[in-house]
């Protein structure tokens, strides 16, 4: 876990982030002004029911919605990419956690500004995503060795040309191949124009970096998976195969999404156990998104609950599961069944999250909430500081001055 | 095939009961569909399912829950065993029953499955849908129809309002509850549920598991709780069979076998998935290693064996365990030309050089295997570029009776297992 005491920056800061979607009833809110920082090397939950905006969210760090229907309609979201460490230049030491690398504060760029053509640097080098299905990151036709060899040969080339003893003037030409067709790397060294002995070194050390990249991910025998199709492995080993992909280029933050919700719980934590023991050992830094609250409070440092489209309460992963400030929160917590809860007896949460077309201007859980009151019904609660680092949107904690603030006291449903 | 023991059923009346129970998946291969293999989805099950009770059935995906909930339910043939059904006082055979018996028995049983996009039709309206039970079975006339179904939506939690919509226009908890009405139509005696909530958020999960809590109460219903999720069948189910592969490896109360699981399986799934509220949640969770083996080609002795870290010399080593091995190798797959085998534990591994079959014969007697499958070689000779194997012959791990009405087919006693997890 992450020192509370050493003040970290912000490896990506989201200001007020509005994501909407034009649909056939009026427009959709899925995103509707969320803010929130990723300090580096930390692991972010964000967690909710389906339908409340977190893969919007994930996917804006990349750009990867789908515009039209999708309308960015505002915000920001500001990444710093790691650059060498001021502290230590580069040699390693406490406040880099050794990696001589941290986020820098030098040249944060918009990530929902830049040109396509930069955004194409940043994905999949400097920020990685991988998602519940690995059927959208794997190519179906690609065996596991080729397209993992196009990772290295978009963003990598510098190393490994170095590795294969060709002169640094061939990267041009390695590069531009592998742009040529971004899907499909297989038949790029074929058409690598050098000379043929260089051809062959080359693929020797890309062979070398695949076959290391996956073994970091501990699959067994990793040179013979590599001539395997994503079709022929399992779901717990196409996820790690996806997991070495997106870290090959140890990339500053990684994006998951619900990468285990598909598979056995005995895999899953198999799975668990690999990001959280890469990232702490790369200082990468990891926005988690799932639906499981006792998943995420296991792996995360700190814990974003989001509801309909907004963060309602943010805090460390110790302060929201011990100290739950947001009847919504709450509530999720006592729907799970734990030892102790009696048959029949579960909290359910009433009703389900609503459409976001056109929300009025009130609390996004009011109709829903146990405590609701005509406050909440009148005014839109915003995203307020309870304690240090805990914040949340409600009017129990930040009442508005009238005189029916709700109370976690009263239940009103 | 000797049939295994049942869990113990005494206090109440037995609703249906399951006897060694198998269901065969033939593999078809060519152009001819030769029939290759089988894969052995259900593998001899048995337990009773009583009047009134909920049973949970847990374990990884694909290790035959639902094909054993079909079986159950009658809407899959059994390869072999049976299930019988309490039918006025007497247990009779299902697929023996003719005609008004065998409809007495399908209105009965019901089943609710986890999809509720695939089982209910898109283009019925409600009314349909929860109706049609009714209609097929001229429990109700044309006239009292509606009143009928709106009846069954209220007790779930929907109303009149609903009768005339499509699926699609409900959220994923409304249509789980239309399928629940539908079930209920028939006023049955047991609801298999085949993964009811595992589609559903925490929030709507609660309200189904309450819900059907409810009508179990009102109805003395009993269920066949299918999920993967042990949070959701320990606050649901009295009792509990765990599968693992195609069989059970552990069954009793559930009280009992979660406050100490008797197989190192039911452990190895409570130990991956710590509750919400367990303090010490972020240090003891554990994964299992390897993969769910082939279910066509099940391993020997306990089928848990080849990823069970408490596994012994008499747990069921066999020539597919050194496959095995060889395939996770780094270069030595590649080597092995042939595998001629007397039995499943014995044979001879040919390989394409002396040099690998020299590599196999030293790495078997290393570290780098298991050392209870070390300790369960009984010969291993090196012959130019052969290999000849031969483990200890072990039988299939058998369930056995314990204390408490408990089944488990572990070798190890329960106190073994405990003090191994520790
Ligand atoms: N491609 C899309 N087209 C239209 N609406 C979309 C699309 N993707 C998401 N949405 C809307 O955004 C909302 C939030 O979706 P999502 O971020 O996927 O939720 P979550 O990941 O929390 O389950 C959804 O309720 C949906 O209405
Ligand atoms: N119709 C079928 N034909 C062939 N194999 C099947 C069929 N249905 C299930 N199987 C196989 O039987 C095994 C058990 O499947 P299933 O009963 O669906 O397991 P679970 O519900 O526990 O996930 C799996 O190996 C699956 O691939
Ligand atoms: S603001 Fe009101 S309605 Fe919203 S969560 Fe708080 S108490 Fe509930
Ligand atoms: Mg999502
Ligand atoms: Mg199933
Ligand atoms: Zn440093």
């Amino acid at each position: 876990m992450l020192d509370a005491t050493q003040a970290s920056e912000n490896v990506a800061s989201v200001r007020d982030l509005k994501v909407h979607f034009q649909s056939k009833r009026g427009v959709v809110h899925a995103v509707d002004g969320v803010s929130f920082d990723i300090q580096d090397g930390e692991t972010l939950g964000l967690v909710g029911e389906t339908g409340c905006g977190k893969s919007v969210t994930g996917r804006s760090f990349l750009r990867l919605l789908p515009v039209p229907p999708g309308i960015l309609a505002g915000g920001a979201v500001s990444f710093r990419p790691h650059g060498p460490c001021t502290a230590c230049e580069g040699a390693g030491c406490e406040a880099c956690a050794k990696t001589g690398r941290r986020a820098s504060g030098d040249q944060p760029v918009d990530l929902l500004s830049i040109s396509l053509q930069d955004m194409r640097r940043i994905r999949g080098d400097r920020i990685a995503m991988i998602f519940q299905d690995p059927g959208k990151a794997l190519n179906p036709t690609l065996t596991i060795g080729a397209q993992m060899s196009e990772v290295f040969l978009q963003h990598r080339t510098a190393e490994l040309l170095d590795r294969a003893g060709l002169p640094p003037d061939t990267a041009g030409a390695v590069r531009r191949f592998a742009a040529q067709e971004p899907r499909f790397g297989d038949g790029l060294i074929l058409k690598f124009p050098p000379k043929r002995g260089q051809r062959a070194k080359l693929q020797v050390a890309l062979n070398q970096m695949v076959t290391e990249a996956l073994a970091e991910t501990q699959v067994p025998n990793p040179a013979k998976l590599m001539d395997r199709f994503p079709h022929e492995l399992s779901g717990g080993m196409r996820q790690r195969v996806m997991i070495a992909q997106a870290l090959a280029c140890n990339p500053d933050l990684l994006i998951a999404d619900e990468p285990t919700t598909a598979l056995d719980v005995t895999v899953e934590a198999r799975i668990l156990e690999l990001i959280r023991a890469l990232q702490q050992r790369r200082k990468t830094s990891v926005l988690y998104i799932s639906h499981d609250l006792s998943l995420v409070r296991r792996i995360c440092d700190r814990v974003a609950v989001m509801y309909a489209g907004r963060i309602v309460e943010i805090g460390t992963t110790e302060d929201v599961f011990a100290n739950p400030r947001h009847p919504y929160t709450r509530g999720l917590m006592a729907a799970v069944p734990t030892a102790g809860t009696a048959r029949g007896k579960l909290a359910a949460i009433r009703g389900t999250v609503p459409e976001l077309v056109d929300p009025p201007l009130e609390c996004r859980f009011a109709g829903r909430c146990p405590y609701e009151t005509a406050t909440c019904r009148q005014n839109d609660p915003s995203l307020q500081p309870v304690s240090g680092g805990h914040s949340v949107a409600c009017f129990i904690d930040h009442p508005t001055g009238s005189q029916d603030a709700p109370s976690f006291d009263r239940v009103t449903e | 095939m000797n049939s295994a023991p049942k869990p113990e059923s005494a206090t109440s009346e037995v609703l249906l009961s399951i006897s060694d129970v198998q269901k065969y998946y033939p593999i078809r291969e060519g152009a001819l569909q030769r029939v290759a293999g089988h894969v052995r989805a259900v593998d001899g099950v048995s337990f009773d399912i009583r009047r009134g009770e909920t049973v949970g059935l847990v374990g990884e995906s694909g290790c035959g829950k639902t094909t054993l909930g079909r079986v159950v339910s009658g809407l899959t043939d059994a390869t072999g065993g049976a299930v019988h059904y309490n039918l006025d006082g007497t247990l009779s055979q299902i697929d023996h029953l003719q005609d008004l018996q065998a409809r007495q028995f399908r209105r009965n049983c019901q089943m609710v499955f986890q999809d509720s996009f695939a089982s209910l039709n898109p283009r019925h309206l409600v009314l349909d849908i929860v109706g049609r039970p009714l209609r097929v079975y001229n429990e109700a006339s044309s006239g009292d129809l509606v009143e009928r179904v709106v009846e069954l939506l209220e007790q779930v939690g929907l109303g009149r309002q609903h009768l005339y919509r499509y699926p699609h226009q409900f959220s994923g908890g409304q249509r789980q509850r239309i399928s629940i009405a539908r079930a209920l139509a028939l006023n049955p005696e047991i609801i298999v549920l085949d993964e009811p909530t595992s589609a559903l958020d925490v929030s709507v999960q609660a309200q189904i598991l309450n819900l059907l809590n409810d009508l179990q109460a009102e109805r003395n219903l009993a269920y066949l709780f299918v999920t993967h999720d042990l949070s959701v069948v320990r606050h649901m189910a009295d009792r509990l069979v765990v599968m693992y592969l195609g069989k059970v490896c552990e069954a009793g109360e559930t009280q009992s076998i979660f406050a100490a699981p008797h197989h190192p399986y039911t452990r190895a799934l409570m130990a991956a998935k710590p509750d919400l509220d367990d303090d010490r949640a972020g240090e003891n969770v554990k994964g299992l290693d390897g993969i769910v083996p082939d279910p066509a080609r099940p391993p020997q002795g306990c089928r848990f064996h080849t990823r069970c870290e408490m596994a012994t010399p008499v747990c069921g080593w066999e020539v597919d365990d050194v496959v095995r091995w060889l395939e996770d190798e780094p270069g030595m797959f590649e080597h092995l030309s042939g595998v001629e085998r007397q039995s499943e534990f014995n044979a001879e591994l040919a390989f394409d050089s002396e040099e690998a079959a020299a590599k196999l014969s030293m790495a078997i007697r290393s570290e780098s295997v298991p050392a209870a499958m070390k300790s369960a070689l009984k010969r291993l000779k090196l012959d130019g570029h052969k290999v000849d194997i031969e483990f200890e012959a072990v039988d299939e791990v058998q369930l056995t009776a314990r204390d408490g009405g408990r089944l488990a087919s572990c070798v190890l006693d329960p106190d073994e297992v405990a003090a191994k997890s520790q």
